[in-house]
């Protein structure tokens, strides 16, 4: 038998060996997906927002900083002690954004970029809390690039809601997130 | 074939990365029913076959992380099943292997005489196939039955284009020297 001949045999039998499974085979696997099918390497829980706090010391030194700034604010730049505080509060923030220090600038953006996750984070547990089938990519992506889509979810109308990295939403289609997911993977394996 | 553009099977990907669970679900209704027919074309029983299959998507579902793109989707989760497969048949040797049972040839408006020879035929090459050894089986069952092309079923094996022309090679040879002995 020539090979021709053999290999149009092989694809045939391909197409009359064809064996259904049983009707119910499908859902008995799907039973089996786990609750959790990749677990987060940072977590969402209290330990590991304790954790991501604890390394941040730079982001939190801001935030108690900018929240003395904006107490001062709303008490009209004053305190009990006089404006000296409120004063050495913007002096202090004026420094820490630092304008020329390059140092100081990267560390501003990972704070920033931090403070973004955190945020996503929260979100994403209230959406589920609410009973939404988020998926939720911010364990898996570049979160520097803020055109990266950090989570999303279906809304009533059959559109999804997507947040990305830089905590933009944006209301898509089916198919203009399956390009923006498209997208995520291919600069991933770049 | 396959009926996901790649842009889908990208989408696909991307979620099932991220752990989502209802693409988890899709991925079982694109490939539960080839995951079954590749096991059941490499000689496991009807029961063992849906075992090897759950368990490759069990696999799959587990080292999701280590998948490239969409692109190699089909590949990847032929290679999971591959290896399910050789494992059962390393811990059940002397284990025989079962063919699937019956064939739906379509009529193509042949004579009766035609269609009793060509059935013969296919007959032949389907035992051909299942006395292949187990690597010569893998590559003729991954190429012309699961429709993988040569670079996708080279990965799904593990080896290198190169070698898994030459088991094809091979196998063809083996099959045609099968058929010629029994139509002698």
């Amino acid at each position: 038998m020539k090979e021709e001949k053999l290999e149009k045999l092989l694809n045939e039998l391909a197409d009359v060996t064809v064996e259904p499974s049983r009707p119910d085979f499908a859902d008995d696997i799907k039973q089996r997906i786990p609750h959790r099918l990749i677990p987060p390497r940072s977590g969402i829980d209290t330990v590991n927002i304790i954790i991501d706090l604890r390394v941040s010391k730079l982001a939190a030194a801001a935030a108690i900083i900018i929240t003395m700034v904006l107490w001062g604010s709303f008490l009209r730049g004053s305190d009990s002690i006089g404006d000296s505080l409120y004063k050495d509060g913007k002096k202090l923030v004026k420094d820490f954004l630092g304008a020329g220090n390059e140092e100081n600038k990267a560390l501003v953006a990972k704070s920033g970029y931090r403070h973004n996750m955190f945020l996503a984070k929260s979100r994403y547990q209230y959406l589920v809390q609410r009973g939404e089938d988020v998926t939720y990519y911010g364990d898996n992506i570049d979160p520097q690039d803020s055109n990266v889509v950090l989570m999303q979810w279906k809304l009533s109308d059959g559109n999804y809601k997507v947040i990305f990295a830089d905590l933009r939403e944006k209301t898509v289609s089916a198919e203009e997130l399956i390009e923006l997911q498209a997208r995520m993977l291919h600069e991933k394996t770049k | 074939m396959n009926r996901y553009s790649q842009q889908r099977r990208d989408s696909l990907v991307a979620r099932l990365k991220a752990g989502n669970r209802a693409a988890a679900a899709e991925l079982v209704d694109i490939y539960y029913e080839r995951i079954y027919l590749f096991m059941r074309r490499l000689g496991h029983s009807r029961q063992v076959s849906e075992d090897l299959t759950q368990e490759s998507f069990f696999q799959a579902w587990q080292h999701i992380g280590r998948l490239r793109s969409g692109k190699a989707l089909n590949s990847w989760l032929h290679q999971i099943a591959a290896n399910a497969s050789r494992l059962h048949w390393r811990r059940n040797k002397g284990r025989k292997a079962v063919s699937i049972d019956g064939m739906d040839v379509p009529d193509n408006g042949k004579a009766e005489f035609d269609k009793v020879g060509h059935l013969e035929q296919l007959e032949q090459l389907k035992n051909g196939v299942a006395n292949l050894p187990m690597k010569l089986k893998e590559t003729v069952v991954l190429h012309y039955m699961q429709h993988l092309t040569i670079a996708e079923a080279a990965e799904a094996i593990g080896v290198r284009e190169g070698t898994f022309k030459s088991r094809l090679s091979r196998a063809l040879r083996a099959l045609r020297r099968q058929i010629a002995a029994e139509d002698r």
